[in-house]
This record gives structure tokens, sequence and C-alpha cells, in this order.
């Protein structure tokens, strides 16, 4: 036990200095920083930034009214729109940039609804300029100016503003989209750099692996101490380091937000249902030790770095499927193929990592991926070694299948 | 009778169908400088690995300190014959953890290296990266390694291989000065010439078999027929128990049967022969290896 510490001591203090490592680390909570900075410099107006980069036409729109119930224009609008005798000189000041786009209303327009809108690039701006709330609102100002009261008109040109509730949330506290973004969005991404900690720790672990095995340094290493407890030590000390990496991100959104709202941006989902909690750090656990032994005996087996790296490239990949199905998820968390992969021990911890937080996951596939794993772990564990111990010594050649199955029968 | 360090009985260990070990029984007494000696290939390495419980043996049975392989790994320092040690890493903290992992506690690991550093004249590279010496000193470093936590019994897979000759006096001495310090040491090498004179008992293997194995100066005397070589103005005529005597000028090689030297000095002072020198010579033991081989290929 003793010289398992002492393993794991090393691989910490070695790959804690690691550039790769640091650079990671600091990076999310650097985007936080810019981030905060972007909010408190733009403020509330955020909004409204991001609408006029996006229509800037708005302020100066032309109107050619061959139906005649546009003007003349209503006061309020005179600013923004400028009418038009015919199409020609309209066309003409958009083509010399008095106007950035000009609507065309023809007579059959209470038959069809038609409105030709001519822009200077076309596409995305007339999309835009069609579903702007001005557009809406002079619309049905000028239709109905004289027959219903200003409230009808404002209700008729934008009938709802939604309130989401779901009854599953009823418990949770209204807070608007905001509420929406912190159930679903955060507890995701959350979820994304729990996995992103597995893949980076269990990377170091492969190649410190093939480094030992390349450099030649495994067969002293191995008179000192057996197999196992070298694996031990490795996944001990690189999932301490993974977890320093998760106190420093979680640390730092604290820091940035002035303290307890970030953490409860964080936690107020997650404590909600703290079943989600608990159940996240089992899967969080079970998922690191899955792929950390998956890569020390991937690690191994390769006779270059460059080569463990390829090998386990393939059980990256497998890993990375509920990431890549991850925008799915959003409209239904509990259909078959994501349940399929919650079964699955080698996507069953990220698969339930994002999906928990969405959803309230059925128990069924919450106890079988668990069991899933609990009887895969020993395995892979048991068959990881295996393969670790043979692979360290093979130079030169990466053991065959029946090399594989041999080293197992000897075991 | 002195304390057995090592034994094996009957080991064997193939490779897909080839025997790299075939039937080697020996033992390694407390105090001995031990060698393992053969050409290339003829199995040094995997003997030396299956006693370090890197490879497990096919058959036969091996005991190390009283245990079997694997179990007392604190009390083995193990030289490999594949080189390498974590090159990014400095001298000192590469020192420490190897000698951490046999057991050491941490205070002594950097006392024990700083002071087997200092011997090996490497003590200003102790805060240098392993990258950063050169070859020879890390052929000299990785010897450290694998004594820096005080071991009984030594492990030393072609101690020699790549140093230069300066290096390998200086080694041989380190090999010695263990072994005046009461430790034992079990060497492999296909360089015999380089290990003669080092060695009190030897086995001596060729294609994973036994050629020979036993007290180094017994064996010489079993398998050399005696040589001696002399000076004299005098004519020594007609001896008992000469095999053959060649002449060149006044020195005569004299090939030994059924007598020891002490046999004929005692003729020829009984002869009245004025000497003007006599000389005990002994066949190198690459000699008698190939004697040996080429007379097991007859039979």
């Amino acid at each position: 036990m003793r010289k398992v510490f002492i393993v794991a001591r090393r691989e910490y203090l070695v790959n804690v200095r690691r550039v790769g490592f640091i650079v990671m680390t600091l990076l999310v909570p650097l985007m936080g920083a810019v981030g905060l900075f972007v909010a408190a410099f733009f403020g509330g107006q955020a909004a409204s930034f991001f609408a006029s980069t996006f229509a800037p036409q708005e302020g100066n729109i032309g109107i050619v009214d061959e139906l005649g119930a546009f003007t003349p224009l209503l006061p309020q609008y005179e600013e923004q729109f400028t009418l038009y005798g015919d199409q020609e000189q309209g066309r003409a000041a958009v083509r010399d940039k008095v106007i950035a786009s000009l609507l065309v209303i023809p007579e059959e327009y209470m038959d069809t609804g038609k409105v030709t809108i001519i822009t200077r690039e076309g596409g995305f701006s007339a999309a835009i300029l069609e579903d702007s709330d001005t557009v809406q609102e002079f619309f049905v100002d000028h239709l109905l100016q004289d027959e219903v009261d200003p409230k009808v008109r404002a209700r008729v040109a934008h009938p709802i503003e939604p309130v989401p509730v779901s009854l599953e949330a009823e418990a949770e506290p209204e807070g608007g989209p905001l509420s929406v973004i912190l159930n679903l969005v955060v507890p995701y991404f959350l979820g994304i750099l729990l996995v992103m900690t597995i893949f980076v720790t269990s990377g170091y672990l492969l190649q410190g692996v093939a480094r030992e095995k390349t450099s030649r340094v495994m067969e002293i290493i191995l008179s000192s101490v057996t197999a196992q407890e070298l694996l031990a030590g490795k996944v001990l000390g690189l999932g301490a380091l993974g977890l320093t990496q998760i106190v420093i991100w979680l640390g730092s959104s604290v820091a940035l937000s002035g303290g307890t709202v970030g953490l409860l941006g964080i936690a107020l989902p997650l404590l909600v249902r703290p079943q989600v909690l608990v159940l996240g750090v089992v899967y969080y656990i079970l998922g690191f030790l899955v792929y950390a032994v998956l890569m020390g005996g991937v690690g191994a087996l390769g006779t270059t770095q460059q080569e463990s790296q390829q090998l386990a490239g393939i059980f990256s990949f497998l890993a990375a499927i509920p990431l890549m199905i991850g925008g799915f998820m959003f409209t239904n968390p509990n259909m078959t193929i994501v349940r399929v992969l919650s079964w699955f021990p080698l996507t069953a911890p990220t698969m339930m990592l994002l999906r928990m937080p969405m959803t309230e996951v059925p128990l069924v596939d919450v106890v079988g991926s668990l069991v899933m794993l609990i009887i895969a772990i020993p395995v892979i564990l048991w068959v990881g070694s295996k393969i670790f111990r043979m692979g360290l010594l093979m130079y030169g050649k990466r053991p065959g299948l029946r090399q594989i199955v041999r080293a197992l029968r000897q075991a | 009778m002195p304390r057995t360090m090592l034994e094996t009985n009957n080991l064997v260990k193939r490779y897909d169908g080839f025997t790299a070990v075939d039937d080697l029984s020996f033992e390694v007494y407390e105090g001995d400088i031990f060698g393992l000696l053969g050409p290339n290939g003829a199995g040094k390495t995997t003997a030396i690995r299956t006693i370090m419980d890197i490879f497990k043996p096919d058959a036969g049975t091996i005991t190390v300190l009283g245990h079997p392989p694997g179990v007392v790994r604190e009390r083995i320092g193990y030289l490999p014959e594949e080189r390498g040690l974590y090159q990014d890493q400095k001298v000192l903290d590469v020192l420490v953890y190897l000698a951490e992992l046999k057991g050491t506690s941490r205070s002594t690991a950097r006392e024990q290296s700083l002071l087997w550093l200092e011997r090996l004249e490497l003590s200003d590279w102790a805060q240098k990266n392993v990258r950063d010496l050169s070859r020879g000193m890390q052929q000299k470093l990785q010897f450290v390694a694998s004594v820096v936590h005080d071991p009984e019994l030594l492990l030393l897979d072609e101690p020699f291989a790549g140093l230069d000759p300066i290096n390998v006096d200086l080694l041989k001495r380190l090999i010695r000065e263990l072994q005046k310090d009461g430790k034992t040491v079990m060497l492999s090498a296909h360089q015999m010439n380089l290990v003669e004179a080092l060695c009190d008992r030897i086995l001596l293997i060729d294609d994973g078999k036994a050629v020979l194995y036993g007290d180094l100066a017994e064996i010489k005397q079993r398998h050399s027929p005696g040589t001696v070589r002399l000076r004299t103005p005098d004519p020594v005529g007609e001896l008992p128990g000469v095999a053959r005597v060649e002449q060149r000028d006044d020195t005569l090689t004299i090939t030994l049967k059924g007598i020891t030297p002490q046999d004929l000095l005692r003729t020829l002072v009984e002869r009245n022969i004025a000497l003007e020198s006599f000389e005990v010579t002994t066949t190198p033991l690459e000699d008698i290896f190939i004697a040996v081989v080429k007379e097991r290929d007859h039979a």
C-alpha cells in the first residue's frame, strides 16, 4: 500500500507540472472571466447589442404603398420609415444606401399578405426584417389604428410572451428563461467538463505508461513493485489530479461570481434533486476507473507512444459518442439510443453524467448501468493489469491476440 | 557451508516453441561474485528475468533469499539489460523515487543517493535532467539506481556492456567493494575475459543449457590441462607426466598430464635444473568454453 502511495504521489507531482495540464486548468476560469467582463461591459444591453448586430437596417426602411393603407405614415414611424412614390425610386434609394431595405406592399396585399422585401444582399437580412418587432408593429398599427385601441394592437403584434413551467420541475423557483438555462445548460456543460477531466487524466496515464515503456525504465520499476501496485498508484495519483482540476474550476467560478451566486448557479439544479449529485459523483468515479485502467492497459500495448495513442483513440471514440448525440438528448433524454448507451459500460458514465441533470432517468436505467459498470470494472481491471504486465515488457512488437489470450490464461 | 542466496532447480522458459532456458539448476552463495556467462542469445537475460519475477518460468523452481520470486523485491538490486531512466527528470529525483519504491525512507534515499553520486563523481549532476548526461554517465547512474537501496543480493545483467575501459575498471572495483561489504553479486556477461578475474563461481550456458558450472578455479583446473612456462639454460630431458613440450629459444611451454605444476617443480628441483623463471599459466575461460562446446557437439 505504501508503494501504491509513492507511485501515486510521483504521478501527481510530475503531471501537475505539465504545461498541458496547467493551460487546460487555467483556461476554464479564464473563459469565465472573459464572460464576466463581457457581461459587465455590456450590462443589460447585451440583448439589444446582439439584436442591433443582426438587424442594423431597421433604422431606415423604405415603403412603396401601392395599397394606400399606409399613407400618410403614422407620426411615430416617420423617423424610421420613408415613403417612396414607386418601386424605381425605392430601388434607387436601396442601391444608393439611403435605406437598407424596401418593402413593397401591393394592391392585393389584403387578400394574399404578400410583401416584397428588397435588400442589397437579400437572404438573411430579409428574413430578420420580416421577423422584426418594429415591422410587425408597423403593419398592425397602420391597418388597425382606427378600429382598436393601442393595447389590443400591441397584443395582436405580439400575442404570446412565453413563461414555460414544467410539471416535473414544478417545485423549482420560477425564474423565466434564466432558470431553464441553469437547469439544462449548466449541468450539461458541467457534465462535459467532468467527462473532459476523465479523458485528460486517463490520457496522461496512457502517455506515462507508453513513455515508461519506450524509455525502458519499466523493467526497473517492475523489479520493485507489482504491475497491480503500479497501475493502482497511477490511477490514484491521476484521479487526484483530475479532482484538483475540478476543485480549481469550481473554486474559480465561485471567486469570479463573488461567492454564492456562481456556486448556486451550479449547485442549485443539482441540489433540487440531490440524488443527481450523488449519482453524478458515483458515475464520475466509476467512469474514471474504467477509462484509467483501460488506458493503462492500452498504453502498455503499443510499441511507441504514437501507436499507443492510436490504439487508445478507438476507446476515446466510444466514450465521445454520448457527447456527439448530446444535441438530440435535449429534445428527448430518454430515447432508445440514449438508453442503450446508458447500459453499455464504456459509454455509461459519460451518457449518464450528461443525461441525469436533464431529466428524470428511469430507475431501471440507473440500476442497470450501475450493475453493468460494477461487473465490468473488476473484469477490465483484471484483464487490463494482465495486458499491462505483458505489454510492458514486450519491446519492438505489439502482442497479437493469441499472446494476449495466452497471458490471460497463465494468470 | 555458506548460505544459499539464490537457487534454481530445472528452470525452463520457452517462447513460442523456442526454448530460451533449458533445465538450468544452480546456486549462488552468500558473499560470492557469481558469473552467469555465455555468448549472446544463450539465455542469460531470460534466466535473470525469471529470477526477477518479470517472466514466469514454464517449469522448475526458483528460490530467492528463501522465497519464491517477487516476494522480497526490497532486498534485491537489479540492473536490467535494457537500460532506461526517466529522461526528463532530475538525476536525484529519479534515484530517490527508485529507492523509495524499494522501501527506503525518503530521507535515507536522499542521503544514499547523494553518497553514491559522489562516489561515482556525478555529484555536480544531481540537479540536472537525466537527458543532459552523457551515455557513459547514464550507465553509471543506472548502476547507482540498482544499489542505492543497499540490497543484499545484486543482479547485474551485462553490467559492462557499452562501457569504456576506464569505466569497466571503475565498475569492477565497485563490485569488489560491494563484495567486501558482504553483498552477494550475480552478474551476466558475454565477454568472458572481462569477468574471469572477478568471479568466484560461474555458470556457463549455451543455447539455454548449462555447459560449465561451479568454482571457477576448480573448473579451470579440471579443464585446462595445466600448462607451465619456464626458462632454463639446462636441457630438461624426459619428464614424467608431461604430454607435450614446446621450445622457443630457452623458453619451454610444458603441457602437463596427470600431475600438478607442483609435481613438475619438485622433479625439476630434484634433477638440479637451474630455473630462471617458472610460471603456471591457465587456459582462458573462453578457450575452455570453446573446447567443451566442440567436444559436446562431436559426441
